[in-house]
């Protein structure tokens, strides 16, 4: 899927945090947003996923603005995943029963969790188990219902450099099979992993690197 | 269904004081409707037994105040299609030392209505007394009431809490007690489908009396109506109380939760999804809530039946309809309140999952 924002500004209130963002993502790339805090990598973010509705400006899915998607839950389940910088595993649920949550085809749950390295934690919940094992299980949810798009904020946020690498790698190559990453992360280290890096700064696109 | 369990069994704390609160709601709605049914359904078996008929005072609005002379029972007797017709004195009065006891007159055609289980049936100047009474009494050999003495000839069981509970004697000497003739007559009839005309000739002998078939009589008394209705406003109350608990705790989970609905919102799953995952958790608390509350409430009944302070007057009867309906109240109980918190986390915006201002 294409994303495309158009002029996108953006206020809290008063306050003006994007202003004047036009960007392209292109189907299964991997994109990092990167930036100081404040300079509106979350907010971008948060448009470009259909979370929030920009204050000026379109995005557009494959040409279609959002309310020609149809219905928003059916869009979201069926082509974006999310992960957020806190895993949001639900406590009383096994690691298996998170990702069956969201799966649409059963089946995929297993070879997924293997390809995940987390095949012999299923039946394990999230207080028994590692950080970086518990955001492994949070991308298998994002990732179970094969989205065109994964959004992360930050996903690397709770992590040790070691298990934030792991991640780094484990979207690189969900990418490389045709899965899109954007993933925003004031960690400067998600550049030698991305294809392409926007830099925020200030509200706006200091920088584009492929 | 497993997965509400986990969830409920998760947030055990929550849960528990969602429950107690649901169970208590549930035995007050069972206890208050159950006693009150009890004393309807006490009464109405008192009057319909051998009595197809009523016949008052005309416009009276309480049995306890009708007072008719007796002497018409003979006219009455004579009508075709009449099979019996017997006379009742209803009075309440102290029985040392108990406070105030029920007090039954009735003639003598009555008496076979009552089950001896010691002694016979009374003459003049004489009493029997139901079971319960019999036995707070220790089986006196006298009783004083109205400053008078009577003897007392036998005792008699019966399945009316109130007779049971209660003194009978033969017209005259209640008459005398209570300064009246006669409160009621009851007929039976041989043929119940002459009532209505039997009802209409009874009326015009005596304008000054009014004569409906029992069950009529029942369903327009204004007692019961008064008995029915405030059974039926602290129900209501113990219904809302019920909600309003369960509103308050589950505004409480679904708070605690919010990244758990937040996350399901993302994941693309519908608010209806959500509503019904959190409608399914009350809804199972809410069946063993009632099922806990129906064995609570049965038991408390059986223990005031048999508290000798009540003397067997309050008889609380959980029939097969009230438990249906109480089971209907419970659920809508839980479904109710449960609706808001679950729309309001249906709504949970994902948004809320990313951490604004941070790095
Ligand atoms: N919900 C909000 N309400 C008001 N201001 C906000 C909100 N979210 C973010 N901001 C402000 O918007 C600016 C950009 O924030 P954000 O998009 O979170 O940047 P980043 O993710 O790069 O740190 C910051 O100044 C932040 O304080
Ligand atoms: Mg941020």
């Amino acid at each position: 899927m294409r994303i495309e924002a158009l002029g996108v500004e953006h206020f809290y209130g008063h306050e003006k945090v994007l202003n004047g963002v036009d960007i392209v993502i292109e189907p299964g790339s991997f994109t990092a947003i990167i930036g100081e805090s404040g300079s509106g990598k979350t907010t971008l973010l948060s448009i470009l996923s259909t979370l929030l509705q920009p204050s000026v400006g379109s995005v557009r899915y494959d040409g279609k603005i959002l309310s020609e998607l149809g219905n928003i839950d059916h869009f979201r389940r069926a082509h974006i995943g999310f992960v957020f910088q806190f895993h949001y595993l639900i406590s009383y649920l096994s690691l298996r029963e998170n990702i069956a949550l969201a799966a649409l085809d059963p089946t995929l749950i297993d070879p997924l969790m293997e390809n995940l390295g987390i095949e012999r934690l299923g039946k394990r919940y999230s207080d028994e188990v590692s950080g970086g094992e518990r955001q492994r299980a949070a991308i298998a949810r994002a990732l179970i219902n094969r989205p065109s798009v994964v959004f992360a904020d930050e996903p690397t946020g709770n992590l040790d450099t070691k298990n934030a690498l792991g991640v780094y790698e484990l979207f690189k190559s969900f990418s490389k099979e045709g899965t899109g990453f954007v993933v925003a992360s004031h960690d400067k280290k998600i550049a030698d992993y991305a294809d392409i890096i926007i830099e925020m700064e200030d509200g706006i696109v200091k920088k584009i690197h492929k | 269904m497993i997965t509400p369990i986990k969830a409920l069994r998760k947030n055990r704390f929550k849960t528990a004081l969602i429950f107690i609160s649901m169970s208590v709601s549930i035995a007050a709605i069972f206890l208050i409707s159950a006693i009150s049914g009890g004393v309807v359904s006490m009464y109405s078996s008192m009057l319909k037994t051998d009595g197809d008929i009523i016949v008052t005072q005309k416009g009276i609005a309480d049995t306890f105040f009708s007072d008719i002379n007796r002497s018409v029972t003979v006219t009455i007797s004579k009508i075709e299609g009449v099979k019996e017709v017997s006379g009742l004195i209803l009075g309440a009065a102290p029985v040392d030392p108990l406070p105030i006891v029920g007090i039954y007159g009735v003639s003598e055609n009555r008496f076979k209505s009552y089950s001896l289980i010691q002694g016979a049936y009374p003459a003049a100047g004489e009493v029997m007394l139901g079971s319960k009474i019999y036995e707070t009494l220790k089986h006196p050999e006298t009783i004083s009431l109205s400053k008078k003495e009577f003897r007392v000839s036998g005792a008699f069981k019966s399945r009316i809490g109130f007779e049971d509970g209660g003194v009978v004697m033969g017209m005259d000497d209640a008459g005398e007690v209570f300064h009246k003739s006669a409160s009621i007559f009851l007929l039976s009839l041989n043929d119940l489908s002459k009532s209505d005309a039997i009802i209409a000739e009874i009326n015009r002998i005596n304008p000054e009396m009014e004569a409906k078939t029992t069950d009529g009589f029942i369903d327009s008394y204004n007692q019961f109506k008064i008995i029915k209705t405030s059974s039926d406003v602290i129900g209501a109350m113990a219904f809302l109380m019920g909600i309003l608990g369960i509103v308050s705790m589950m505004s409480m989970v679904v708070n605690d939760r919010k990244g758990e609905f937040g996350i399901m919102r993302s994941i693309g799953l519908s608010s209806t999804t959500i509503i019904l995952k959190l409608l399914s958790e009350t809804l199972i608390i809410a069946v063993i809530a009632y099922t806990v509350a129906l064995g609570a409430s049965l038991g408390i009944l059986e223990l005031i039946e048999h508290a000798d302070k009540f003397q067997g007057y309050i008889n609380g009867e959980i029939t097969v309809t009230l438990m249906i309906n109480v089971f209907m109240v419970s659920v809508s109980m839980a479904l109710v309140g449960t609706l808001l918190p679950a729309i309001y986390a249906s709504r949970i915006d994902p948004m809320s999952l990313i951490q604004r201002g941070g790095a």
